[in-house]
């Protein structure tokens, strides 16, 4: 009996692999003559334009690209979707509105301006220590969720981690709610890191703003996923994390503690999406309970586009669905009200054509 | 036996011929035999009730609060009528359609319910319209603005709220004439509102001679709008109209310079008046436009104002723009019943059918927020949209 189903399989992957490769490469032919329609043809923007489309994709992307680390992180070790990911990032969110806010109301007063408070006189330390309360509460965050709401799960069905993950997500959004009120707040970055300002380059004849917000983001996000790299093949912590990854009963077979592995796993994904969560602050300026939950979803999307379970995979995924979400509207010429469609449609395509994302690894007929 | 019941009956009836003798004597107006809908009649002690219906709790709840707390101001400066107490009677009804027909039908069942300032929706005030229409209780609502609403021929339906038609109208008036505008760029939520009122300035623009280079529907809710003002701002387009509400339009002039469009007019409908735009957006929000209900300083609003905060604490207008609209619809009711009631010994007759004739013949009535004047349909508001702006932080009047 067993025999035949294997069989089976077999056939209907080979079946699967033209029918996908059919659908793909038409597709991908129709997307090829929208793009030079709107490109050759109809030229409807400009140089400018489509760089100003790549920055706010770039920085969109930077940001979700940490927070799908975050989902591939625990995917890899437990097999799980962490579905409360996004609140963990709408918590970095809020220590960035607090820390701010706190700082702009200690005065340090210099000669010739009295009326400076520590926010402005000392920008660089009070983002740092924005960052850092950030990091350390989502961290927690991380922490606490898997030991109270996952560990006691460990050994239930998956099903029931991923209902108790979605629970845990719309506990901590209403506690936000409950305690911080439903109204947007708005974030007030020190001075010399307003959103409007930044570097002026011309392109085209016309000036482009690269906002120093954007930038620090982008770049920011670019060190911790370097630094996570080197982290995760580098360091006896990462060799254990894999070493789970692969195999929880082998690896704990050969000394490795899988309980502290998976809360260091937890508070690692936990203090990603914290730095996303304060960049999100600092960039986009507003934040409500709300703020993490779309994020997070796109970020999800992200992760399963570059391959779930695998982390260069993650960053790509981020920053591809970043990019296409700004220039996709575009580069199709439709609304941008559909810029969502546009992006899971992406997802779609891509899981057609490769079932495990773009970098994730094939699944063989034994995993299967 | 009997001879006691009948002795007892007798007293009764002496007793009641007594009761029933004074009043007797007064003659009930000869309008109530005539009026359509006859009249509402109150002894000594009965108040004359009017009424509120609009949402008092959940998410819009700030908006029926804040129309409540005018309108109580409207009923203790009418003071009395004609010596007869005045009662609100507000109904949470949801905002909902369902919750309007539910508040309608409960005040048209008390006798001594005569008027609505109401209900606050477009959604609700279509609900509750034909069941006031039976029961001939008069409406006048300070906030439901959908123009199909005066186009149903009801004869009790009166708003003093201008519709998003009218706004649309004074919005590309003003762009095309006055700020001398040939490019605009329209954008939207999607929703209902938005929509519709990015659809009327954009025809408007167009009929006017002007051209609107990009016309573009935003996902509401997200905080980062980059990419789609990036697209309107290659139509290099002098002017920008948004059809949707506060969060995203603090959001979109926050991103408006980074996507080079720093010299562009942002201009809006009603929906993104009041603190909260203004704490959002900041300098960013400098020069920004919108048409309003805010009705520009008076001797009457500044007198209103004083006595606003002086019983409630806060600036009207800082919660919805609808304050002096709502004291204006309940003010405009009682002088009208004032009008029409007739007290005829200890009694005071409302004839229902000359109350609704003579809410829509109203004229020249002076409010807080202007005159009010209805027109054969229905629309009241005389003094139309007024375009405000930010300067040096605050919202006020365009010169």
């Amino acid at each position: 009996m067993k025999k035949l189903n294997k069989k089976a399989l077999r056939v209907l992957l080979v079946i699967g692999k033209y029918a996908r490769w059919t659908v793909g490469i038409a597709l991908a032919l129709f997307l090829t003559w929208r793009i030079y329609q709107v490109l050759f043809v109809q030229q409807a923007f400009t140089a400018d334009t489509w760089l100003r489309f790549a920055l706010s994709g770039l920085i969109l992307g930077g940001m979700y690209a940490l927070i799908a680390i975050g989902y591939t992180l625990v995917y890899g070790i437990m097999f799980m979707i962490n579905f409360a990911h996004g609140e963990v990032m709408m918590i970095g969110a809020f220590c960035c509105y607090f820390v701010f806010e706190a700082l702009r109301f200690i005065p340090a007063p210099i000669a010739g301006n009295p009326d400076l408070v520590f926010l402005n006189a000392y920008p660089i330390l009070s983002i740092l220590i924005a960052f850092l309360v950030g990091m350390t509460v989502s961290g927690f965050s991380g922490y606490f969720l898997e030991k109270i709401a996952y560990r006691p799960l460990r050994h239930a069905p998956r099903l029931i981690l991923l209902i108790t993950a979605i629970g845990a997500s719309i506990f901590l959004q209403n506690a936000a709610m409950l305690l911080f009120g439903p109204q947007r707040k708005n974030i007030v970055n020190p001075d010399i890191l307003t959103r409007t300002a930044g570097w002026t380059i011309q392109v085209a004849g016309k000036p482009v703003l690269i906002s120093y917000t954007g930038a620090f983001s982008l770049i920011l996000s670019a060190l911790l996923m370097i630094g996570l790299y080197f982290l995760v093949q580098k360091t006896k912590l990462g060799r254990s994390m894999r070493a789970v990854a692969q195999d929880q009963d082998s690896a704990a077979l050969m000394g490795v503690d899988v309980n502290k592995v998976v809360s260091q796993t937890f508070i690692i994904s936990g203090i990603l999406a914290g730095a996303s969560g304060v960049m999100w602050g600092i960039h986009m300026g507003l934040v409500n309970h709300i703020t993490g939950s779309l994020p997070g979803i796109k970020a999800f999307t992200a992760a399963v586009l570059g391959g779930v379970g695998n982390i260069p995979g993650a960053m790509l995924g981020g920053i591809t669905l970043g990019v296409i979400e700004s220039m996709g509207p575009a580069l199709f010429g439709i609304d941008f009200q559909l810029k969502d469609v546009i992006a899971f449609l992406t997802l779609i395509i891509v899981l057609i054509i490769r079932p495990s994302g773009i970098l994730g690894e094939k699944l063989t007929e034994e995993k299967l | 036996m009997i001879k006691k019941f009948f002795v007892v009956a007798l007293v009764l009836m002496m007793v009641l011929s007594a009761c029933a003798a004074p009043e007797a004597k007064a003659e009930v107006p000869e309008v109530c035999g005539t009026d359509s809908f006859g009249c509402a009649v109150f002894s000594k002690e009965d108040p004359i009730k009017v009424g509120y219906a609009g949402p008092l709790a959940g998410d819009y709840a700030a908006y029926g609060q804040d129309q409540v707390n005018a309108m109580l101001l409207a009923i203790k400066d009418a003071g009395d009528i004609l010596g007869w107490t005045i009662e609100m009677v507000a109904e949470d009804d949801g905002a909902s359609a369902e919750g309007g027909a539910a508040v309608a039908n409960k005040m048209v069942s008390d006798p001594l319910f005569v008027a609505i300032a109401g209900p606050a929706f477009s959604g609700d005030s279509a609900a509750a319209i034909p069941i006031f229409e039976k029961a001939g209780i008069p409406m006048m609502s300070p906030s439901a603005t959908n123009p199909e609403l005066t186009a149903k021929d009801s004869k009790v339906f009166n708003r003093n709220a201008f519709t998003d038609v009218d706004q649309a109208v004074a919005a590309s008036a003003y762009l095309f004439d006055t700020a001398g505008v040939r490019k605009i760029a329209v954008l939207h939520d999607g929703g209902d509102y938005g929509q519709g009122i990015a659809n009327g300035v954009s025809a408007n623009f167009t009929a006017a001679g002007g051209e609107v280079v990009a016309f573009e529907a935003i996902t509401a809710g997200e905080a980062d709008y980059s990419a789609v003002l990036a697209a309107v701002a290659s139509n290099s387009p002098e002017a920008i109209y948004y059809g949707g509400y506060n969060a995203e339009a603090s959001v979109l002039v926050n991103q408006m310079k980074q996507a080079g469009l720093e010299n562009v007019i942002f201009f809006a409908g009603d929906g993104i008046y009041g603190t909260d735009f203004l704490t959002k957006a900041g300098e960013n929000g400098e020069g920004a436009l919108c048409t309003t209900m805010v009705p520009p300083a008076s001797e009457a609003r500044i007198k209103f104002d004083e006595a606003f905060v002086a019983a409630y604490g806060v600036e009207p207008g800082t919660i919805t723009a609808y304050t002096w609209g709502s004291y204006d619809a309940l003010a405009v009711l009682l002088h009208v019943i004032e009008q029409v009631a007739i007290v005829s010994g200890d009694t005071l007759y409302i004839p229902r059918g000359a109350l609704v004739d003579a809410v829509r013949n109203v004229e020249d009535f002076q409010g807080v927020a202007g005159t009010i004047s209805c027109q054969s349909n229905g629309e009241c508001n005389a003094s139309g949209p007024i375009i405000y702006n930010v300067k040096d932080g605050d919202w006020v009047v365009v010169d």
